[in-house]
């Protein structure tokens, strides 16, 4: 939890004073799923837990962990929204647990594991599914379009960055389509490809067109764009699977004697 | 690749640790033809590795006061790069004097980077503000060296892809409850498994302790005592990509004295202070504070960034609690291994610790040829030159 | 890939078993769409329109039979009008009208950020059709209604 600052010092009238109801530590209810193999079906524990204002989901969950019971089962790595790993429903919206106030889901939380991908143990899934969804081959990294007057040194091209996705499969979780097509490659696949053709990076992109042109893959979307709105990354899968689309369309529009490009 | 057939059956060693180094060492001795089984209580990399800043490290932090790891940090900079290739963000980075007091660094900086064979390129400040706009226009000079930024999570997990291929078992969610001991020889662990709730012995020829500021409690495990200090440290990170290049302060190591770059966000770092219990971190509010404070006189836009996260990370130092270090600045940032039966008479079983996310692979190497050399193992470290799996191979069935 | 593991590993086989799934969603799945729970508009919309959909493919099976009471000649189909002129049949004419002005509104609204044309734009679309068809519901309603 973050703290007040370890030099405070002051008297009990001035904390008095200048305590607010938001400062002070209050309480919140957490359901949580809980899941072990062998179990006949999951359950949810539930638990009282003392919160600051900038408690996180994830600070609150380790604390049940730590103090109430060690085999609560729970995934994180980066703890501030770059890895990707730390991805529930809370209270039934997707969200990263590093980066989510407790303040902000009101009195009573329930934390469940993402939809659409096996449960692997409590609020913990298993991301082979996941990741079995994407073409086979997907770079990371892209040009850098930050502070767009640098210069990069001599010896570097360009700058590079990371791409946005973080592969925390919110959007996967999300998506309608995919709580109902087990064969639907589903937005984190799909924009990622699409990422290839805008920044090809050597990859062939005939070869990811025809991975995507397929009743399965760019298709199969409804449109409902609730994987841009789950994702913590700006990624916006929804509008990349549509200009995916645009980009097929426009493909076989081509008409043989026209110019390249025109439509 | 698959492990190769032998006739006799190969030593299994069992690694406790699922951090960069437990993935670097299970892939090491896997190339070397061992049986490795390796066990983390969390997810992967959810210790203090997955939670660093993400600097590829040049050692030009070390150059002045720590050679040592300064020069474990620019070996394994360069070959991370080869066996790592689409994995970092190589955009060098800048040490940059902001104050009159950063200039009296500046000389045995260059000399430290020098004899620690660095390579350094002294820039004006209208050179560097070229390079990066969003510098503290005041600056009075820059120093480029090869920094660069690593994804603290996915970079180790392709060591542990290609362990996994190559044969190695890992098993997150399992916790080690206790090890195995009888007449001072370790010969397993007992484990409990989070994923059935079962509970289990495994045993091997031998076990690693590999869980970084973790190390005394598993150590004591086993009756022995590894000179272990848990020093946190808070990092704050910022909506934006402020920086291209990772941006250090040209001083003397303090806090809130880097700004790196990673994807879309801007990471500054980082404080330093001692704890007990790695598991009990606490993030004061006046550390973050002092990130924003240090971290905009490097980037005066720092301070006006959209708050992304603050958290704290655990750097295992070692160094007896006993020593006096308060902070922790003043311990050592290199690795070790120990070999408990030299140091403790305790058979069977193995210490490695300290370190930095970048240096993973070179701690591996050392300790594997300690493991290698106890268990009677002639197989020559191959991690130098094998270019490792994408992470996403780990998931792969 | 792993060989067969040393004995230890307390219940690997359930271990590496695939575990189960969640699913969001009223009922048992495939229910998955039918939960605007928590989601917002593009769901909203995306959901209506299967609805509608559906309504509407009944609607035009409904009105055929009702065509063909024609064939009954006309004492059967006055006995009809003086059924469709009831204040309850108006009120479902008026939800009829919803119906078709939503699934025609929202398709364009598919058919221009489905094919790559807008995507960025989806919800300023869905409030656009939002007012257009309530003006034309509205003006539609007091026509049908205002005969009752």
């Amino acid at each position: 939890m973050v703290t007040a600052s370890t030099s405070a010092t002051g008297t009990a009238e001035e904390t008095e004073a200048a305590g607010t109801e938001a400062e002070a530590t209050q309480t919140r209810r957490f359901r949580v799923f809980r899941f072990k193999r062998g179990d006949r079906a999951p359950h949810f524990d539930t638990f009282d837990v003392p919160v600051e204002p900038r408690t996180t989901l994830l600070e609150a969950l380790r604390w049940i962990q730590l103090r109430r019971d060690r085999t609560f089962a729970m995934r994180h790595s980066c703890l501030h929204a770059s890895c990707g790993t730390c991805g529930v429903q809370a209270n039934g919206r997707e969200v990263l647990l590093c980066v989510t106030l407790v303040r902000d889901l009101g009195h009573e939380i329930t934390v469940e594991p993402l939809a659409n991908i096996p449960v692997l143990t409590d609020i913990v899934v298993d991301m082979e599914e996941y990741y079995a969804r994407f073409p086979e081959v997907h770079p990371v990294l892209r040009e850098s379009e930050a502070i767009p007057q640098a210069v990069a040194p001599d010896s570097i091209d360009r700058y590079v960055r990371y791409e946005d996705c973080i592969e925390c499969g919110l959007c996967v979780s999300a998506c309608p389509i995919v709580a109902t097509s087990e064969r639907y490659v589903g937005p984190a696949a799909l924009a990622a490809a699409q990422r290839m053709l805008e920044e090809p990076r050597g990859v062939d992109a005939d070869g990811v067109l025809d991975w995507a042109d397929h009743e399965d893959g760019v298709w199969r979307c409804h449109a409902a764009f609730e994987c841009t709105e789950a994702c913590p990354s700006n990624v916006n899968p929804a509008a990349r699977i549509m200009a995916l689309r645009g980009v097929i369309v426009a493909g076989r529009l081509r008409v043989p004697g026209r110019r390249e490009g025109s439509l | 690749m698959s492990a190769p057939a032998s006739r006799t059956p190969a030593a299994h060693v069992l690694i406790v640790g699922g951090g960069g180094t437990g993935g670097a060492l299970a892939h090491d001795l896997t190339l070397r033809g061992l049986k490795v089984t390796l066990v983390e209580r969390g997810e992967l990399t959810s210790g203090t590795t997955g939670r660093h800043h993400g600097l590829l490290h040049s050692g030009a932090r070390y150059a002045v006061n720590d050679q040592e790891s300064a020069l474990e940090c620019i070996e394994e900079n360069m070959i991370l790069r080869r066996i790592c290739p689409g994995s970092f963000e190589e955009n060098d980075g800048l040490f940059v004097a902001v104050e009159d007091d950063d200039m009296e660094y500046f000389q045995p900086f260059i000399e430290g980077c020098a004899a620690c064979a660095i390579p350094t390129q002294v820039l004006q400040p209208d050179e560097a503000l070229r390079l990066e706009p969003n510098l503290n226009p005041d600056l009075k000079v820059a120093v480029r060296i090869p920094d660069g930024t690593m994804d603290a999570m996915r970079m180790p997990l392709r060591f542990f892809a290609t362990a996994k291929h190559g044969g190695a078992d890992i098993h997150p969610y399992m916790e080690v409850t206790g090890l195995l001991v009888h007449d001072r020889v370790v010969s397993g662990v007992a484990v409990h498994d989070h994923v059935t709730g079962a509970d289990g012995e495994i045993r091997a020829d031998l076990v690693v302790n590999a869980t970084g500021p973790w190390s005394e409690q598993i150590a004591e495990m086993a009756g022995v005592d590894v000179p272990i200090q848990p020093s946190p440290g808070v990092l704050l990170a910022l909506r934006g990509r402020l920086c291209n290049m990772v941006v250090n302060r040209l001083h003397k190591s303090g806090d809130g004295d880097i700004v790196v770059p990673q994807r879309g966000l801007s990471v500054v770092g980082t404080s330093s202070w001692t704890v007990e219990d790695p598991d009990d971190l606490d993030v004061p509010e006046d550390h973050v504070e002092r990130m924003y404070v240090e971290g905009s006189k490097l980037i005066p836009a720092v301070r006006r960034a959209e708050f992304r996260a603050a958290w704290s990370a655990a750097r295992p130092l070692i160094g007896s609690r006993e020593g006096g270090a308060s902070s922790g600045r003043e311990l050592s940032r290199t690795f070790k291994t120990y070999d408990h039966k030299e140091t403790d008479a305790v058979e069977g079983f193995v210490t490695i610790t300290g370190g930095k996310g970048t240096t993973l692979r070179g701690m591996a190497e050392l300790c594997a040829n300690v493991i290698c050399g106890k268990l009677g193992v002639e197989a020559e470290c191959r991690t130098r030159e094998t270019v490792l799996l994408p992470h996403t191979a780990y998931y792969a069935a | 890939m792993s060989s067969s593991p040393p004995s230890g590993v307390p219940r690997l086989e359930e271990r590496k078993a695939r575990g189960p799934v969640r699913r969001k969603g009223i009922g048992p799945a495939p229910s998955g769409w039918l939960d605007p729970r928590g989601r917002a508009i593009g769901s909203w919309a995306f959901a209506v329109n299967r609805v509608t959909g559906l309504g509407l493919v009944f609607y035009l099976y409904l009105h055929l039979a009702v065509l063909s009471l024609l064939l009954g000649g006309e004492s059967s189909w006055n006995d009809f009008l003086e059924l469709a002129t009831t204040t309850v049949f108006l009120l479902l004419d008026v939800l009829l009208l919803f119906g078709i002005l939503f699934h025609a509104l929202n398709g364009v609204r598919v058919a221009l950020v489905g094919s790559g044309i807008v995507p960025h734009r989806q919800k300023a679309l869905f409030w656009a059709g939002t007012v257009i068809g309530t003006i034309a519901l509205v003006y539609g309603a007091i026509h049908i209604l205002g005969d009752a």
